[in-house]
């Protein structure tokens, strides 16, 4: 199918976006185009005016800093996956950017595009919020920073305002020094250019990777398609704190991630499926976290 | 079909396809995919799915793979468009097109194009892939005779032509 009829607009500036989301009603920005594109064609979507970002160059950038990485929104998945200071500090991060569909649509496809669609079976969104990211809001009135926590709000719905549009995620690399930091992101799916029925990220900080039995310092754990946003379950997390990452510590964060748990009946994945994947996936996740911590 | 009969805007584009420059009216809603059939009489390039699931639409965009219903034509304003018929020699096919010729590597062949594309990008950034990375590599594309086996083959055939072909000319 073809979409219904629209004003297409090429800024270059952020500014630009702003004042021409402000002057037109019925704005859609797009970025990637790889999921706007098919509600449109199935006209699920159906905006009057297109603001297209591919030539605003100040929004591809990525950028280390004193403790933290910036990522501009319109970084694709295919610079994530491919950057080496984000493959060194946050290995997750191109973890999660390689596992996003295939080739060509991660060539194009970005990192603002999938934290503004909030999917809740979206890879970034979980890994964000593993991360514990902040994400920077532009408008006119300025710029402004929501911590992922308050970002995602419900069922593919964010914290951005009218007139308002994503520019960038800040990422702390502070709690995960290099050498005793372990993480994984693992996905359950099929298909790759389907969205995956469950996905699990975890990390692990150890005191000291040489030690005979080395103890959990930090743990973080979150999924996605478990619940409408994405789910951290910081109960869990402590569970496994202070352990060795003994057979029992992993068994009581499962349990407790399964009833943290709340996902959506799905074709091909029920929810009482998807719930006992997530006890499967948090002994894996932690598990592959705590032995790359330890292998370096 | 696209037409300009209708009294929606439209908007002049130019685009490089397998070297020729095109100059256009278009509608901004019309996709890459309807361009190039329509107006660059490139048809080649086939619409399976329409949204960016099949990937047999799957052409070169400023050198990178794009599904070309997922663009629309005007956001490919100025660029350079490779389809696999750009991938022609002289004397006939490219490397590529003869190794799945030669693997029997296509059935009804409607996917063809796409997986050509493909295979052309993934052996640009990876001249000798192991199964799993030509499986990887392919993972946008849907065939739905072949079951992939001969596909397969046809890339690791194309990895040893290209392989050959650059020994020869003492390319890198």
């Amino acid at each position: 199918m073809k979409s219904e009829p629209f004003v297409y607009h090429s800024p270059v500036s952020v500014e630009e976006v702003v004042s021409l989301m402000n002057e037109h009603d019925h704005a859609e920005l797009v970025a990637g185009n790889q999921s706007l594109a098919i509600q449109m064609n199935n006209r699920l979507a159906t905006p009057d005016h297109l603001i297209d970002l591919n030539d605003v160059d100040d929004l591809a950038y990525l950028d280390e800093r004193d403790g933290a990485i910036e990522i501009g929104a319109m970084t694709t998945h295919n610079t994530i996956a491919e950057s080496d200071v984000i493959d060194r500090k946050l290995p997750i991060l191109s973890e999660a950017a390689r596992q996003i569909a295939g080739p060509s649509v991660r060539n194009v496809g970005t990192l603002g595009g999938g934290i503004g669609e909030a999917d809740p079976a979206g890879n970034y969104p979980t890994v964000l919020t593993a991360l514990d990211a902040t994400i920077t809001l532009t408008s006119e009135s300025g710029d402004r920073s929501v911590g992922v926590d308050d970002f995602f709000i419900a069922y593919m719905m964010t914290e951005v305002g009218e007139n308002e549009m994503i520019t960038g995620a800040t990422v702390p690399t502070d709690p995960f020094p290099i050498g005793r930091t372990g993480m994984s992101f693992l996905e359950l799916k099929r298909v790759s250019h389907t969205w995956p029925k469950l996905s699990a990220a975890g990390i692990v900080r150890v005191d000291d990777p040489t030690a005979s039995e080395p103890t959990v310092e930090e743990a973080r754990l979150t999924f996605a398609n478990a619940s409408d946003t994405p789910l951290r379950v910081e109960a869990a997390e402590s569970a496994i704190e202070g352990t060795s990452l003994t057979d029992d510590a992993l068994d009581e964060a499962a349990g407790i991630a399964m009833d943290s748990a709340d996902p959506a009946d799905e074709m091909q994945a029920e929810a009482e499926y998807k719930e006992e994947q997530v006890g499967i996936f948090t002994e894996r996740a932690l598990r592959e976290a705590y032995d790359r911590a330890l292998d370096q | 079909m696209i037409d300009n009969t209708s009294d929606r805007p439209t908007q002049e584009i130019t685009l490089t396809v397998n070297g020729n420059e095109i100059t256009e009216e278009v509608e901004p809603r019309h996709k890459l995919s309807d361009f190039l059939r329509y107006r660059a009489d490139s048809t080649d390039v086939r619409v399976g799915c329409e949204h960016g699931a099949c990937g047999a639409c799957t052409v070169e965009v400023d050198g990178k793979n794009v599904k070309s219903c997922m663009l629309f034509a005007v956001q490919a304003d100025g660029s350079d468009v490779l389809t696999s018929t750009g991938l022609n020699e002289d004397d006939g096919l490219g490397p590529i097109q003869e190794a799945f010729h030669e693997n029997h590597a296509l059935q009804c062949g409607f996917c063809t194009s796409g997986f050509i594309m493909a295979t052309k990008e993934l052996l640009e950034k990876n001249p000798d892939p192991d199964r799993e990375e030509i499986v990887d590599g392919l993972s946008d594309n849907i065939c739905r005779c072949t079951g992939y086996v001969n596909i397969i083959k046809a890339v690791e055939d194309a990895a040893d032509r290209m392989d050959t072909v650059s020994q020869a000319t003492g390319d890198d």
